[in-house]
């Protein structure tokens, strides 16, 4: 058991705690939280007096583990190019825990996070959530697989080289429809050969669509441009999935649209510097925007596009351009919990959740305020080197 | 004429004037101080006591030549079609509409030194530019300000890739030595030249690289591994050349040489992604040795790689990191100026200098300060609509 004492606690969900307490039980759960809770005698005390804890960080769009860092292309599994639609293939079988990236996470507060492929291709592959600690991934997971990765606009047209299909936005669109009328097909077979008692041929591909098909996972489209962003809709619509839109750079544009969509967005890379075409409007206004039209808005560091380790620095920029702090805390802890499926277990300080906390010199959202510690289910993972 | 009064004002070379009145006159800083007499029919600015610094000033960035949200119409960083480009002039390339210098006008940037990129191992010349107007001409400060060069990966992946020299780290170096040996020959013939007919046939190449032989601009060399910073130091040493170092990411690993060279480092982009195995170990490690050992140095984000207006979080996430406060706030204004030769016109408030200057809506290194107002040559070129 760990009592944690003497911090200003902010558990997310209910209103921040002066000198809060938090019981962590030797499960890494958070046994209870308050002003005042009761503990066992001789408890081990981590006295935290002036500082601030917060929910570990929780980043919904990720590639740590997946794309190398500072390695070059030996590092380097977030895209399985030579297919455009690419059902069968999972990020979980290519994180690498070890990869000093997952160092990044921990260094910038994040401990849990969701690893999906890349955007090369209209159908992409499956990503999972996990710790941001460990190395044997499995023991990582919390939640696999949590969402089919698909892709619109200039990456997967620009992926295939002009030699396959999708060369244009209509390819990609045509492409993702299909894949999704064929698993529905192939789902309808399924459900008649299981029915008749019938032996039948699993196709791996078409598996990760009759999921999303059948609402067990969501589809989690990349979109920057606000045609590309109302495309996915138009298709998600068609056929009744759920989805998020990844990255949402233009939401900013169509924002009334998207809040009478009730969309979840998953905003970033923040901080950043409009590398294509699809992201020449880019603001980081874009999450106050849309969280004030009724959107569900994530901030995603979209690693290594933003490195983990400046996610913090990015809610800053975001809490600057309007979001308030309590909306800005939100979109980094509970909002892509729920929208990832983990909310039972990570996203805020609860009884009963995981004991992933950050430990901050003060408040949040100032260069001041740096991570000291990071924690994960009550262990240490990180804390604040001397330069 | 122009004059903020009720300032704070940071004049980064002579400390805090509290309270204070800054008098512009001609586009220059007229007088400075507590006591100002503002001349009647004098546009005045009250700031309230907010914060006035100098506009701030970023060493190494490609903006208007990589330009953002563009695509590759608006890419003319490289002239990647032989590794010794030195005739290359960036003031040839600059878009002065690049949606950038709006950016860095709103985050309190007034100057940028635009520099080739690193394709090339002599890439060609840099040039000093106020982030102001449409035509290039009438922005350039200094051109040229520097000779691009550079040493590592880049060049040798781009020419190793198409089967040429360089090909390797020896490459790199013979290919830069050979570069200055040939000019360095050829301003001896034509020192020695007693006639026309006795001076050496005009060679593009080598009479680029004058200049730099002749001491009167730096070579501005690109390096990131602790090897390739060694490799630039002893190249430039060998010529007793003036140099910059740029990125210098493994410079806390050298820090005695640059100490005891005394050698100017440009810092960054710090923010960016391991991107490349040179890059691993990006950190702010770097900068706080630099500063603690009394290595000259300054930030860059090397915009777009980072987007420029983040500088200015990069200051304070240093201060984070434990950097003193007006050491980093220096590191973006008066340090940039002197690595860029420029100091005796910007990077400090002093009398004589220009009038470039930024109104904070708080600490100006604090994530969610807005730049107010932002003055260049005695003109407000942005004015932020209070919400």
């Amino acid at each position: 058991m760990l009592l944690v004492k003497g911090a200003k606690i902010y558990p997310v969900t209910g209103p921040a705690i002066e000198s809060g307490m938090m019981l962590i039980n030797d499960a890494g759960k958070i046994e209870a939280i308050g002003q005042n809770v009761d503990a066992p005698k001789g408890v081990e005390v981590l006295d935290l007096t002036g500082k601030v804890v917060l929910p570990g960080l929780v980043d919904a769009h990720s590639h740590v583990g997946i794309w190398g860092d500072g390695e070059g292309s030996p590092g380097y599994d977030g895209n399985e190019r030579p297919n455009a639609v690419n059902g069968k293939v999972n990020a979980l079988d290519a994180t690498n825990p070890m990869q000093r990236s997952f160092g990044s996470a921990r260094e910038g507060g994040i401990t849990t996070i969701q690893i999906v492929p890349g955007s090369g291709n209209p159908i992409s592959g499956l990503g999972f959530a996990c710790k941001t600690a460990g190395t044997i991934v499995d023991d990582m997971v919390v939640k696999a697989p949590t969402g089919l990765k698909g892709a619109f606009g200039e990456n997967p047209k620009r992926a295939s080289g002009g030699k396959r299909a999708p060369s244009t936005r209509m390819g990609t669109a045509a492409l993702v429809r299909e894949y999704f009328q064929n698993a529905k097909a192939y789902g309808e077979k399924k459900a008649k050969a299981q029915a008749d008692g019938k032996p039948f041929d699993i196709d791996l591909n078409l598996e990760p669509g009759l999921m999303v098909l059948n609402g067990e996972i969501p589809f989690r489209a990349h979109a920057h441009r606000h045609d590309d962003i109302v495309t996915v809709i138009r298709l998600c619509e068609e056929f009744s999935i759920n989805f998020s839109i990844e990255h949402c750079t233009d939401g900013h544009l169509i924002a009334d649209y998207l809040g009478k969509k009730q969309v979840v967005a998953h905003l970033g890379p923040g901080l950043s510097s409009r590398g294509k075409v699809e992201t020449a409007n880019y603001t980081d206004r874009n999450p106050a925007v849309l969280a004030s039209h009724g959107v569900k808005v994530c901030l995603v560091t979209d690693h290594p596009f933003l490195d983990s380790r400046y996610f913090l620095a990015y809610g800053a920029v975001a809490h600057k351009h309007g979001l308030s702090q309590e909306e800005t805390l939100k979109a980094m802890t509970i909002n892509p919990a729920e929208s990832m499926g983990v909310a039972d277990r990570v996203g805020s300080l609860e009884a009963g959740k995981d004991a992933d906390f950050i430990v901050l010199a003060g408040d949040p959202f100032s260069y001041k305020s740096v991570v000291l510690e990071t924690y994960i289910e009550g262990k240490r993972v990180w804390e604040r080197p001397s330069y | 004429m122009l004059a903020i009064i009720n300032a704070r004002i940071e004049t980064v070379s002579n400390g805090t004037i509290d309270n204070g009145q800054l008098l512009v006159k001609n586009g220059k800083i007229a007088v400075i101080g507590t006591n100002v007499d503002i001349p009647e029919g004098c546009r005045i600015i009250d700031a309230k006591g907010r914060t006035v610094t100098p506009g701030v000033v970023e060493a190494h960035t490609h903006v208007g030549i990589g330009e953002q949200g563009v695509g590759w119409e608006g890419q003319d960083t490289n002239e990647a079609t032989s590794p010794t480009t030195p005739w290359a002039r960036a003031r040839d390339g600059i878009n002065m509409l690049d949606s950038a210098f709006d950016d860095f006008r709103r985050a309190g940037i007034t100057t940028a030194n635009v520099l080739p990129g690193s394709a090339n191992i002599i890439g060609g010349t840099s040039v000093a530019v106020k982030c102001k107007g449409t035509m290039v001409d009438e922005a350039v400060i200094k051109d040229p300000s520097g000779m691009k060069a550079a040493l590592g990966e880049n060049p040798k992946s781009v020419y190793g890739g198409k089967g040429q020299s360089p090909s390797t780290r020896m490459g790199n170096a013979a290919v830069m030595r050979e570069a200055l040996l040939k000019a360095q020959q050829y301003m001896q013939k034509l020192d020695n030249a007693k006639s026309e007919q006795d001076k050496p046939k005009f060679d593009k190449q080598c009479d680029a690289l004058l200049p730099v032989l002749k001491g009167e601009i730096p070579l501005l060399i690109h390096c990131h591994r602790a090897d390739d910073i060694a490799t630039a130091v002893r190249i430039v040493n060998e010529f007793g050349i003036k140099y910059t170092l740029e990125h210098v990411t493994d410079g806390h690993v050298v820090v005695d040489l640059l100490k005891s060279n005394n050698s100017l480092c440009a810092v960054g982009p710090t923010m960016h992604y391991g991107s490349k195995v040179e890059n691993k170990d990006r950190d702010f490690r770097t900068p706080i040795v630099l500063a603690r050992e009394g290595v000259p140095f300054c930030f860059t984000t090397d915009h777009p790689v980072v987007a420029g207006q983040y500088v200015i979080l990069t200051a304070g996430l240093a201060v984070g990191w434990g950097m003193d406060w007006n050491v980093a706030l220096r590191a973006i204004t008066l340090s940039a100026a002197e690595h860029m030769g420029i100091a005796d016109r910007v990077g400090s408030l002093e009398a004589g200098k220009d009038a470039d200057l930024v109104i904070w809506s708080g600490d100006p290194l604090e994530f969610t300060t807005f730049a107010d107002v932002t003055v260049i040559d005695g003109e407000i070129v942005f004015e932020r609509e209070v919400q």
